[in-house]
C-alpha cells in the first residue's frame, strides 16, 4: 500500500520536474547516480590540486529518493579525467567531458575528448560508444539540446564552443559547429583571454547561452536544431560586470529568466530573457558573499530546485595563499513575478571546494560535491522553505567534480 | 587526320615531359589546374594591408592547361564559395577539399570559424559538385592537405593556434573530427608570435608522421599519425626549431623522402632537415638565407616546393621596401645536392605580379606558374630541366586574388 502511493507520488513529480519533449519512463523512485571526477593531470595548469587523485573513472550508486537511501559508489566506467557529464533526454545514454587526459604542458596542451556511454539499465553500468575530440581543450562543460540530436561543448582552454552530431545509436558524429571567442577580461591572471565556461540551450532549443569567464560576457547563439549550427544573434552577448568572471547559467522552468553565476565575484545576475529576441537584460545583481568577505568567491554551481521556487548556488572561497573558506551553499527564494532573488541562508557544504552540487529529480534532496575534502554530503531539502539540513549520508570519492541522476527503469 | 597527327605530338611531348618521373598522369598531358581565391572578408585581421575587402572573385576557378603546349583556357567558376584558400585534391583524383577561411568572421570578441567543404571533380568539365561543409574546428584555417590514404583531411587552424584532422567518408563526403590538437607558447616577434599559428601540415612520405610549421612558436611540431584512427599524438623529440623570429610557414619533402625543407615566412630562411623516418626526428643540416644581403624592408616568404625531378627547390618571396614601396618580388631557385640535400643558389626570378603567395609546378615538371595576389595574376614559366631556371612564357591568366594551385589531370 504504502509503495502504491509513494510511486503515485513520484509519477506525479517526474511530470513537474521533467517538462520535456521525452516522455519520462516509468520510475521506481530510484535513481542511478553518477560522479565525475578528475583522475589526474600529466600537467598541472596553474598548481590546480589534481594532481593526488585516486579516482578511476565515473562512479555510480543507486539512490532511492522516497528513503534518501543511497548505495556505495562504484566504477561505472574507467576513464580519464570525466569532469562534466549530461543525460540525453532518453536517458538511455550519458556524455562525458574527459579534460584534457594526456594534457603535456607548453608547447602542446593536447585535447580534451568527448565520449558518449549506453547506460545498462538494470546496473548502471556504462557502456563505451565512442570517443572523439571535443575541437578544444580543458572542454569543462557539455549539455544536449532539447531533441538529444546534439551536444554542446564550452572548451575553456582554447576559447571556443564546440557542437557534435549525435547518432540515432546516440554515438558521436560530425563536428556541427565551432565558435572562437577573442579578447580579454580586466583580471590580467584568469583573464588573459576568453574562457567559455559553459553552454546551454535554451527552454524553447532556439538559443545556446554561452557563460564567457574570460571575457565578462555572456553570449547567446541563435541555434539551428536542424543543421547543429550556431549562429550570433544581435546583440550578440550582454556585459557581466568587469572581472565578475560568468562561469555558470540556468534558466527557470517557465523560460522567462535566467541566472547568471559569476565566478570571481560570486554575484548571481538575474537576467530577464526575451525567449523571441533571445536578448538577456538585468534585472538584479544578487550578491552570495558576506559583506566583510575579501578575497575571491569562486563560486561554482547554480541550479534551480525542481518546483521553481528556489536557487542555489555553490562557493569555494579563497581568502589568499593557503586560506581557504568559508565555502558555502547559498539558498535564495526566488519572486515569480519578477525572478528577483533574495537570500535565505548559507550553508557549510560538508567539505572543501564544492565545485559541484545536484538536486535529485523529486526535489527532496541535495548532493554536495566536495573537491578536495574528496566526499558527497547529502542534504535534505526542505521544499517550502528552500533550507539544507545535512543528512548522514556522506560518500568519500576522490576528487568529486560533478553530479547526474538517471531515472532506473522498472 | 589532323588529330591524330596532333594525339601523337601530343604523346611525343609527354613522354619527353615525363622522362625519370613518376607520375600518376598516363591519361594525356591535359589537367585542371584549379584556383583558390580570397573572395574577401566583412572584417580585416591584423589590418592586413592585402586588399582582402576587394576582391571581385566568387570562389574556385578551374582552367584547363595543356602540358605540352603551355596554353591555358580562359579560368571558369568552378564552384562558388567564399574565401577558399587553399585546396588540396584525393590522392585518386576524385574528390577536392577546399578550406573557407573565415567567411563570416566578425572580430572580436567573435572570432567565428573557418570550415572546409568536400566537391566531387566532374573528369569531363572540372567543375566541382559540392559534397558537404563541415567546421574546421578552428578559425583563419590556412592549409589543408590529405594523408596518404585519402581517407583525412588535415587542417592548420592559423587564428585559433591549433591543427585538425577530420575523417573522409568513402563517398568523398567529411565525416567526424578524429584529432586537435592545440598548440601553446610564443617566440619573439610580439607582432604576431605572442600566440601560436600552425600555417601548414603534412603527412611525411610513409604516412606515419605529421609535421606542422608553426610560425608563432618558431617551432616544426612532429605527431605520429596513426592511419587506422586519424589522430595525432606528439612523439619525442617533438619538434625542431628555426632561427628566432623566422616563422615557419610551408614544409615540403623531397621525391626520395630523406630530406624535408622548410620555409620561414619572417627570415625568409629555408631549413634544410635530414628526416629520420624511423623515429621521426627532424636534424637540421643547412639554413639557407633567401633574402639578399643588400635588401632592407620587409620579407615575407611563403611557398616552397621541390622539382618533381628532385633537383632543384623553390620558394617565394612577397617583399615590401616600405609602407608604400613594395620591392621586387622574386621565386628564388636552388639546385638540390641528392647526397646531402644541401641546397646552392641557382637565381632568384621576378614574379612578374605581385605577392606571390603561392606557385606551383605542374606535374610534368616543364611550368611552374605562380599565383599573385595583389596583381590578380597566374603567371606562366618554363622552367629549365637542366638548370631549373626560370623564364617567362608571356602567358598568364587574369583571377582575382589567386591564392593556391592545384592540378587535377582531365578525364577524356
Amino acid at each position: 500500500m504504502r509503495s502504491i502511493r509513494c510511486l503515485a507520488w513520484l509519477a506525479f513529480s517526474a511530470v513537474l520536474s521533467l517538462p520535456s519533449a521525452w516522455s519520462a519512463p516509468a520510475t521506481s523512485g530510484e535513481y542511478f547516480v553518477y560522479f565525475g571526477t578528475y583522475t589526474g593531470f600529466t600537467y598541472l595548469r596553474e598548481g590546480l590540486p589534481a594532481g593526488g587523485s585516486h579516482s578511476k573513472g565515473i562512479y555510480v550508486s543507486r539512490f532511492q529518493s522516497s528513503t534518501g537511501k543511497i548505495s556505495q559508489p562504484e566504477l561505472a566506467a574507467e576513464i580519464v579525467n570525466p569532469a562534466f557529464l549530461a543525460v540525453h533526454p532518453n536517458q538511455r545514454f550519458l556524455y562525458v567531458a574527459r579534460e584534457d587526459p594526456a594534457s603535456l604542458g607548453p608547447n602542446f596542451d593536447h585535447e580534451s575528448y568527448v565520449s558518449a556511454f549506453a547506460i545498462d539499465p538494470s546496473t548502471g553500468k556504462l557502456h563505451l560508444l565512442n570517443t572523439l575530440p571535443t575541437g578544444g581543450t580543458s572542454t569543462c562543460y557539455l549539455s544536449i539540446d532539447k531533441t538529444g540530436h546534439y551536444v554542446l561543448m564550452a572548451n575553456f582552454g582554447s576559447s571556443s564552443v564546440t557542437v557534435l552530431r549525435i547518432k540515432d545509436d546516440g554515438s558521436l558524429g560530425e563536428q556541427t559547429a565551432f565558435m572562437k571567442h577573442i579578447g580579454k577580461g580586466k583580471d590580467p591572471f584568469f583573464q588573459s583571454k576568453a574562457h567559455p565556461h559553459s553552454i546551454d540551450v535554451s527552454p524553447d532549443n532556439r538559443y545556446a547561452v554561452v557563460s564567457d569567464l574570460g571575457l565578462d560576457k555572456v553570449f547567446a547563439y541563435r541555434f539551428d536544431a536542424a543543421a547543429g549550427a550556431l549562429s550570433p544573434d544581435n546583440p550578440p552577448f550582454v556585459e557581466a560586470d568587469p572581472g565578475s568572471g560568468p562561469r555558470h547559467f540556468v534558466f527557470d522552468a517557465a523560460g522567462k529568466f535566467g541566472y547568471s553565476l559569476q565566478e570571481t565575484s560570486g554575484f548571481v545576475s538575474v537576467l530577464a530573457w526575451d525567449a523571441s529576441k533571445g536578448t538577456l537584460t538585468k534585472v538584479q545583481d544578487a550578491k552570495t558573499l558576506a559583506p566583510d568577505f575579501v578575497g575571491s568567491s569562486d563560486s561554482a554551481e547554480i541550479a534551480i530546485h525542481p518546483n521553481g521556487k528556489f536557487l542555489y548556488e555553490s562557493n569555494r572561497r579563497f581568502r589568499g595563499p593557503d586560506l581557504w573558506g568559508p565555502d558555502t551553499i547559498g539558498v535564495f527564494s526566488i519572486d515569480p513575478e519578477k525572478g528577483t532573488l533574495t537570500e535565505i541562508e548559507q550553508v557549510a557544504p560538508g567539505g572543501t571546494m564544492p565545485r559541484n552540487f545536484a538536486i535529485d529529480p523529486t526535489g527532496a534532496y541535495l548532493f554536495s560535491a566536495n573537491q578536495v575534502s574528496g566526499n558527497v554530503l547529502v542534504f535534505r531539502v526542505d521544499s517550502n522553505t528552500g533550507r539544507l539540513t545535512p543528512t548522514s549520508t556522506n560518500l568519500k570519492l576522490d576528487v568529486p567534480v560533478c553530479i547526474v541522476f538517471v531515472p532506473v527503469q522498472k | 587526320m589532323r588529330p591524330i597527327r596532333y594525339a601523337l605530338c601530343l604523346v611525343i611531348a609527354f613522354g619527353l615531359a615525363v622522362a625519370g618521373v613518376e607520375t600518376a598522369f598516363a591519361q594525356g598531358s591535359d589537367f585542371f589546374l584549379y584556383v583558390g581565391t580570397y573572395t574577401g572578408f566583412k572584417w580585416v585581421h591584423h589590418s592586413r594591408p592585402y586588399g582582402l575587402g576587394e576582391s571581385h572573385s566568387k570562389g574556385i576557378y578551374v582552367s584547363r592547361f595543356r602540358a605540352a603546349t603551355g596554353e591555358f583556357s580562359e579560368p571558369e567558376l568552378a564552384a562558388e564559395m567564399i574565401n577558399p584558400s587553399f585546396l588540396t585534391v584525393s590522392p585518386d583524383h576524385r574528390f577536392l577539399y577546399a578550406v573557407s577561411e573565415d567567411p563570416l568572421s566578425l572580430g572580436p570578441p567573435l572570432d567565428h570559424s573557418s570550415y572546409v567543404s568536400a566537391f566531387a571533380i566532374d573528369s569531363l568539365s572540372g567543375k566541382l559538385r559540392l559534397l558537404n561543409t563541415a567546421p574546421a574546428s578552428g578559425t583563419s584555417t590556412c592549409f589543408i592537405s590529405m594523408d596518404k590514404t585519402g581517407k583525412y583531411v588535415m587542417l592548420a587552424n592559423f587564428g585559433s593556434g591549433s591543427v585538425s584532422v577530420i575523417r573522409v567518408r568513402e563517398d568523398g563526403s567529411l565525416g567526424e573530427l578524429t584529432s586537435f590538437m592545440q598548440d601553446v607558447g610564443s617566440s619573439i616577434d610580439p607582432r604576431i608570435q605572442f600566440e601560436p599559428h600552425p600555417h601548414s601540415i603534412v603527412v611525411s612520405p610513409d604516412n606515419r608522421y605529421a609535421i606542422v610549421s608553426d610560425l608563432g612558436l618558431d617551432k616544426v611540431l612532429v605527431f605520429h599519425f596513426d592511419a587506422q584512427t586519424g589522430k595525432l599524438s606528439p612523439p619525442d623529440p617533438r619538434f625542431a626549431t628555426v632561427y628566432p623570429g623566422g616563422g615557419p610557414r610551408h614544409l615540403t619533402f623531397d621525391p626520395s623522402g630523406k630530406f624535408a625543407y622548410q620555409l620561414s615566412e619572417m627570415s625568409g630562411i629555408v631549413d634544410v632537415f635530414a628526416w629520420n623516418s624511423a623515429k621521426g626526428v627532424l636534424t637540421e643540416v643547412q639554413r639557407v638565407q633567401t633574402v639578399p644581403h643588400d635588401f632592407f624592408g620587409g620579407n615575407h616568404s611563403a611557398e616552397i616546393e621541390v622539382h618533381p625531378n628532385g633537383k632543384f627547390l623553390y620558394e617565394s618571396n612577397r617583399r615590401t621596401k616600405s609602407e608604400e614601396e613594395r620591392a621586387p618580388d622574386t621565386i628564388g631557385v636552388y639546385s638540390v645536392d641528392p647526397k646531402t640535400g644541401m641546397l646552392t643558389p641557382v637565381e632568384q626570378s621576378l614574379t612578374g605580379g605581385i605577392m606571390p603567395r603561392f606557385f606551383a609546378i605542374d606535374p610534368t615538371g616543364a611550368y611552374l606558374m605562380a599565383a599573385n595576389q595583389i596583381s590578380n595574376n597566374v603567371v606562366l614559366y618554363k622552367i629549365d630541366a637542366s638548370s631549373g631556371r626560370l623564364s617567362q612564357t608571356g602567358t598568364e591568366i587574369k583571377v582575382d586574388t589567386p591564392v593556391c594551385l592545384k592540378f587535377v589531370p582531365a578525364g577524356h
